[in-house]
């Protein structure tokens, strides 16, 4: 395959950036696309030219580092997966494929396509856990749990926090994200005791990050990897409508 | 940045629980609306209108149905420029990712029915408070009482020593000629758009002319909407604009319906489908009925 490459290059965080063209030929329809970044930075080294930064790890599609904003859409044409996911034969023999990194003023742009996502784990550090009190293990079976919310708190729990319902979101709104941590808690006896401090929290902080407003245009929904549906997002509202009428925190 | 200190789930709230009072109004606005539409020269409606201008509980919904719509676009207009300000450099390519029907594109939706509504109120919201002149209807029954009225007034006056012999005659004159004129104007139709197809009624009267021909009790007088609406929709250009803004409405609508349950965290599986056909039906069902009353004045009456 030749593919023409239009890739988003920025120095650091306050230069400016801009977009350059890359021509790649001869690469196989079976390379994964982070394959073919990878083949690309080889020829950018051997040039003696900067490679392009973009962030990776596990290329298994369960850690949630990589993203990239391909052609109109996070993680690239296919649903439900992420970008190390993704495989070249999803494209044409001589497509133009543009690259961009997430876009969101709480994600500022480190270099090139690598994105700051800490604005996630301090969305996390106010509320998305339990306060566990050691002790003796209780018995396995002490608290009895519908298997339906355990299946349902297991589906939000499949959220890797890759920061694509942010990228996709016209808003640029973290709603998806904060609404899946929320309800993998919610749905379980262990998070119900801090359930109304932990939404009323969460928000608050997604709020004070900067990140936009939900408008229920659901693209999240469509572009999660690993599909997170926005019924989170219902249920984080009713949550915090409760906690904000009922609750005394 | 937060423009207004206030969590972006309660904002949603907030503009969710005013359009939800909003969906509650337009089926009520609607049928009245297709009271137009009985061909009972106007009774029905004109009877609405009288109710809905008079009546103090109407006048204080009134109140809180313009705050509701302050509110909803207040927010909605500072939840667009938060919402802009959280991505400061756009995207190159412009997204294609699925999204809800309409979603979008609420803002401009939006904006589109508010430049309607500043039209519609124009035309008629601002006539029932004497803001903009409407049109008035008599009756020629009552345009005989009271000439009479008055020549029994002057009569009084004259026994009462008030005015004096020639004044009376000179008056009593004055009054024939205006008999003998609207009589005229009786028998010939003349001018033909100012008397009603039976000829029972003097239609779209402005201020002037009613003052003319009732004198002081003009004052008791309502602009006829009825008389109005059917001018306004014979006008095609006007009936176009009313039609086209429906259909926008109609794709606010439909997000709007779907939003509210999922805002308000009404999300269900069993009842998701019922919502969304829900939704379906209102944003048909309310553009097509207000849409019937041009259709029929245009086509039928």
């Amino acid at each position: 395959m030749n593919l023409t490459l239009k890739i988003w290059r920025q120095e650091n965080a306050k230069a400016k950036g801009r977009f350059e063209t890359y021509k790649l030929e001869n690469i196989s329809p079976d390379c994964s696309f982070l394959e073919m970044l990878d083949i690309l930075n080889e020829q950018l080294v051997n040039k003696l030219a900067h490679p392009v930064c973009f962030d990776n790890d596990c290329r298994e599609g369960i850690c949630g580092m990589c993203g990239l904003y391909i052609n109109g859409r996070p993680h690239g044409p296919d649903d439900g997966v992420t970008t190390c996911q993704l495989h070249m034969r999803r494209f044409k023999d001589g497509d133009t494929i543009v690259i961009e990194p997430w876009r969101a003023k709480p994600f500022p742009i480190i270099k090139d396509l690598v994105v700051d996502r800490s604005a996630f784990d301090k969305i996390i550090q106010e509320g998305g856990y339990i306060s566990v009190t050691t002790g003796g293990v209780p018995d396995g079976n002490a608290i009895p749990i519908p298997k339906k919310n355990a299946d349902e708190a297991m589906d939000s729990a499949a959220c890797i926090g890759c920061g694509a319902c942010v990228a996709a979101c016209k808003n640029a709104s973290a709603m998806l994200f904060v609404s899946a941590k929320v309800s993998q808690l919610t749905l379980l006896p262990q998070g119900k005791p801090e359930a109304a401090k932990r939404v009323q929290a969460m928000v608050a902080k997604m709020d004070e990050l900067g990140f936009g407003n939900c408008t229920n245009t659901y693209a999240c929904e469509a572009e999660c990897p690993k599909s997170i549906k926005r019924s989170n997002i219902a249920r984080m509202n009713r949550e915090f409508i409760c906690a904000k009428v009922c609750s005394e925190e | 940045m937060r423009l207004v200190k206030l969590a972006s789930v309660t904002k949603k709230i907030t503009i969710a629980a005013v359009g939800a009072f909003l969906l509650v109004f337009l089926p009520m606005h609607m049928g009245l609306n297709l009271c137009i539409i009985r061909d009972d020269g106007g009774e029905w409606y004109r009877n609405v209108c009288h109710f809905m201008g008079t009546n103090w509980i109407v006048k204080i919904f009134e109140l809180v149905l313009l705050a509701c719509c302050l509110l909803h676009i207040v927010v909605g207009v500072l939840l667009t420029i938060e919402n802009y300000m959280a991505r400061p450099v756009r995207y190159q390519v412009p997204s294609r990712t699925k999204t809800h029907f309409g979603s979008k594109y609420m803002i401009w939706t939006g904006g589109l029915v508010f430049c309607f509504l500043v039209l519609h109120f124009i035309n008629f919201y601002f006539v029932k408070y004497d803001l903009v002149e409407g049109v008035y209807t008599v009756k020629t029954e009552k345009l005989q009482m009271h000439i009479q009225d008055r020549a029994m007034d002057l009569q009084k006056s004259f026994d009462e020593g008030k005015i004096g012999q020639e004044e009376l005659s000179e008056k009593m004159m004055g009054l024939q000629m205006e008999y003998l004129s609207f009589f005229q104007l009786m028998q010939t139709g003349q001018p033909a758009e100012k008397l009603s197809r039976d000829g029972q009624e003097l239609v779209n009267l402005d201020r002037k002319s009613l003052e003319a021909f009732v004198g002081k009790d003009f004052k008791d007088y309502e602009p006829d909407f009825y008389t109005m609406c059917n001018n306004l929709f014979k006008d095609r250009t006007y009936s176009l604009i009313y039609i086209l803004a429906l259909i926008v409405l109609g794709i606010h609508l439909f997000h709007a319906v779907n939003s509210i349950f999922q805002t308000f965290g009404l999300n269900h599986r069993k009842y998701n489908g019922a919502i969304e056909m829900f939704a379906v039906i209102y944003a048909i069902l309310i553009p097509v009925g207000f849409a019937v009353v041009p259709f029929y004045v245009m086509f039928v009456r």
